[in-house]
């Protein structure tokens, strides 16, 4: 670790956050609310015969069983609604909501409650069904397939030719936060206190489910405990079924996930079975590359994650094919977890070019240079910008990559065996239509108001930084309002896409301001820039200057507009953009494997990136650190471990299921390459919250290789496939 | 079983230097009082099975996860939260170097992180880099701010 680099403005909650004072949305708590539990099936695939609440009941203090039977009907809908019919499709699914003035009694009278089931067949593990594969309708934000010259056959007649299959498991998100909500029913109004990546959707979705108009139901959510994909759709049906109760019973309902819950409820990240063709010259040239991956969903629902883009778009390659297959398993249904599909499918594109570059005796990057895309070749655009060369370069040189010798198991420290490995990376740079208002009051202070949420990624630091910054006043002057649907809408927080969303919005809506602050200066005869012309104005610190005469925007707004101003602004993307718009980078792993234990420890990760503006770069390095950390979890931890007998997920614990925790940690460098970026109509912004986790597990496996001569290709690498 | 989850108990705690009686449910983890009870949310809930170190306090110095202590349990004990870290509106130097490192994204994790960094130091065990990440490997921190931690620990022991 190097010492704190720079003058960036600190996180802009950080103070609330380290004394303990930021109240989350599950410390809400209001008179009258009934605590509810869930009570869950044992079984991966059942029908309900009947369901006993008479012992619940019972119990003092416990005020209400719903169940099929007795719970407000919710519309047909998109998502898996419960307790509404008595079928089980995946063990953990909740088949009765219990609800008891005190969180001990709700919990007792959950396990009271008898319920009797048919267990019907099920198939538990994607290996049993592979025959019945299918194609989703889509893969993320992508078409299924994709198909460009004539891959089968450039792929008979390449020189060098590989054919590899790589596994990836189930993850689950586990933000250290569990989901929760608070939903206050005052009769006629819904209030939803839950941590929320996307408040305006759940709210669209909460008024369907109940039957309500938008305007009566508001969604709140200040601050997130971490979300990773978990507190978006996933968490939609328990917090739609908490919300219900709460109208059914006409009282404030909370409700908040255990820990196994967070298991099945709320999402996961599907295991892949990826089949990686390529084709190449012998100097390297891709001719061909083909991926096949086939993946779980549930037996309800349909989700694909993107995992061939990079193959796609990211290689100069003339003939591609891609395909992402499905196979209904009695499990939990999956969903975008941290880098979705550009994980697990930079995992086997990035291991299977490492396999190539050695099969061709060549070095990797040198490897990737040669096959450097010029434009985006999936869809035929120019890029907006690609920094993947630079990228390459400075990493490699910070990693000190020349002194690599290309023969596995040749370096070593003590008993330790040392690899080193590379990778590339790329996230695509998306953005959503977003609203935003800069507001000022008579005292000068400025305040942000955005319908966006901050999942601990900074977004309000920035969003007051990018505020301060438009309208030319202290960072510490300014407030920021987000996570609550009565705002101008702003982005969900998900695919890296918020920060982009928001920028071009909050920047508009600033310069607004400061143009109506500067017209009323010039105007008023009592402000000292009276008569000046508003181009000569300037505005820095909160004050406005043309030449040698100044006047404050305090003063001013005491003078002219006492109540305060504010300007509003919205943005959104072009309907059929001329660019390719991705971020892209390099990463460099030193692992350290001990021979005799087969344990891999990363020692050094190096990270190189090339992703737009940056605006604030401390933050902007604890987002890349905490995506490479994730990679590191995928390579040598992560793992959703079901039993194909039961139909259960048997390490649903933060015990059993490994993350990456403190001892883990590498040495970490971190390079930000700055582009500028005309053409992203994002001001300049490419989202990098997925970026550091694409490509790290590659790299790491490939140095795992580079240390022993093993070739792992089944997440995560264990002791047992070292010994 | 109703009758364990109703069956109360009297007993003293000392919080943060103020003293409390209260009658709990025998059931009642230390981690419950303090959030439901005494409406101390700083002190947070991740998993409630002793795995992810979120609910980290001291009792009478040591550090310990509340939501692994029954409160009936901690009769007379001086337990020290997260809420009184900060003196007379004063941050602690630990807090102001979480702040300067950047030690958190969420935040979810930070008040365990900080009890359990205070403990570690005060247990004179926070020697190296290693050192600290070692002792602190049980406050589990899912958006990754771990480097940042440790620098941020590391300060604080150097001033
Ligand atoms: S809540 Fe106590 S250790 Fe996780
Ligand atoms: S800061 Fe989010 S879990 Fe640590």
């Amino acid at each position: 670790m190097t010492m704190v680099e720079d003058r960036s403005p600190r996180r802009y909650e950080a103070a609330l956050k380290v004394t303990g004072a930021a109240r989350y949305e599950g410390e809400i708590r209001t008179a009258g609310m009934l605590h509810a539990a869930l009570v869950t099936a044992p079984l991966p695939s059942a029908r309900v015969l009947g369901i006993d609440t008479a012992q619940a009941r019972a119990l003092a203090g416990c005020v209400d069983v719903l169940t099929h039977e007795n719970a407000l009907r919710i519309p047909p809908a998109a998502f898996l609604t419960l307790c509404q019919e008595p079928v089980v499709h995946f063990a953990g699914q909740p088949v009765a909501l219990v609800l008891a003035e005190t969180l001990e009694t709700a919990r007792a009278a959950a396990a009271s409650v008898e319920v009797r089931y048919a267990p019907t067949p099920a198939i538990t593990a994607l290996e049993q069904a592979r025959a019945t594969a299918f194609a989703p309708r889509t893969a993320g934000l992508t078409a299924t397939d994709s198909r460009r010259g004539e891959p089968e056959a450039a792929l008979a007649a390449a020189a060098v030719s590989l054919d590899r299959r790589y596994t990836t498991p189930t993850h689950n998100h586990l933000a250290i936060e569990p989901q929760v909500v608070l939903a206050d029913w005052d009769g006629s109004e819904l209030t939803v206190h839950t941590p929320s990546q996307a408040v305006f959707a759940h709210r669209t979705g909460l008024a369907k489910c109940l039957g309500l108009d938008v305007a009566r139901v508001r969604v709140i959510s200040s601050y997130l405990g971490g979300g990773f994909g978990s507190k978006g759709g996933a968490w939609f049906p328990c917090l739609a079924l908490a919300c219900l109760a709460a109208k059914q019973l006409g009282q404030p309902v909370r409700l908040e996930l255990t820990r196994a819950q967070m298991f099945t409820l709320v999402g996961r990240r599907q295991e892949t079975v990826q089949r990686l063709q390529i084709g190449a010259a012998r100097d390297g040239r891709l001719a061909a590359l083909v991926h096949d991956t086939v993946a779980q969903t549930s037996t309800y629902g349909e989700y694909a994650d993107p995992v061939a883009t990079p193959t796609r778009m990211m290689y100069a390659c003339p003939n591609v094919a891609t395909t992402h297959r499905l196979v209904r398993v009695a499990a939990p249904q999956p969903n975008p977890v941290r880098a979705p599909g550009e994980g697990p499918g930079s995992f086997a594109l990035e291991s299977a070019l490492d396999e190539l570059a050695y099969e061709l005796d060549l070095d990797p990057i040198e490897l990737r240079r040669r096959n450097f895309a010029d434009r985006d070749q999936h869809a035929g655009l120019p890029w907006s910008s690609n920094g993947l060369l630079e990228c390459y370069r400075v990493g490699a040189e910070a990693f000190g990559w020349a002194r690599r010798p290309r023969t596995p198991g040749t370096l070593s420290d003590g008993r330790h065996r040392l690899g080193w490995g590379m990778a590339a990376a790329c996230y695509p740079a998306y953005r959503i239509a977003s609203q935003a208002a800069v507001g000022i009051s008579k005292d000068g202070r400025v305040k942000v108001r955005c319908g966006t949420q901050d999942m601990g990624s900074g977004t309000y630091t920035v969003l007051a930084q990018l505020a301060a910054e438009a309208l030319g006043v202290p960072y510490a002057s300014v407030d920021v309002a987000l996570g609550d649907t009565l705002l101008p809408e702003g982005p969900y927080s998900g695919g890296s896409m918020a920060t982009a969303s928001f920028t071009p919005a909050v920047e508009e809506a600033a310069r607004r301001l400061r143009s109506d602050l500067i017209a009323r200066a010039v105007a008023d005869p009592r402000s000292p820039l009276h008569g000046q012309q508003p181009d000569q104005v300037s505005v820095a610190d909160g004050v406005m200057r043309a030449g040698n005469r100044s006047e404050s925007l305090a003063d001013l707004l005491a003078r002219v507009a006492p109540q305060g101003l504010e300007a509003t602004a919205a943005a959104a993307p072009e309907a059929k953009p001329a660019k390719s718009f991705f971020g892209f980078g390099a990463v460099f792993a030193e692992v350290r494997v001990d021979p005799e234990l087969g344990e891999v420890r990363v020692a050094r990760l190096t990270g190189a990136y090339a992703t737009g503006r940056i605006l604030n770069p401390l933050l902007a390095r604890s987002q890349f650190v905490g995506g490479l950390i994730w990679g590191i979890g995928m390579a040598l931890h992560e793992k959703t471990v079901m039993d194909a007998n039961l139909g259960r997920i048997v390490n649903d614990n933060l015990a059993d299921y490994l993350i990456p925790v403190h001892a883990d940690m590498p040495r970490f460098d971190i390079h930000m390459l700055t582009e500028d970026e005309p053409h992203l109509g994002s001001g300049g912004v490419k989202g990098i919250g997925m970026l550091g986790t694409c490509g790290t597990a590659a790299a790491i496996a490939n140095a795992v290789f580079h240390a022993t001569g093993r070739r792992i290709r089944d997440l995560p690498i264990r002791l047992e496939q070292l010994l | 079983m109703a009758d364990l989850f109703q069956h109360q108990l009297d007993v003293t705690l000392e919080i943060n230097g103020t003293r409390h009686r209260l009658s709990v449910p025998a059931s009642a983890t230390l981690l419950d009082v303090l959030r439901e009870r005494l409406q101390l949310y700083g002190t947070k809930k991740g998993c409630d099975l002793g795995a992810c170190g979120a609910c980290t306090v001291l009792i009478d110095g040591r550090r310990a996860n509340a939501c692994l202590m029954l409160a009936a349990m901690q009769d007379g004990r001086r337990i020290a939260t997260i809420e009184g870290v900060a003196q007379d509106g004063a941050l602690h130097p630990l807090q102001q170097a979480f702040i300067e490192h950047d030690a958190l994204q969420c935040g979810y994790c930070t008040p365990g992180q900080i009890m359990s960094a205070l403990g570690l130091i005060a247990e004179g065990r926070a020697g190296s880099d290693a050192d600290i990440a070692e002792q602190m490997s049980g406050n589990l921190c899912r958006c990754g701010a771990y480097p940042n931690i440790v620098a941020a620990v590391a300060e604080a022991v150097r001033s």
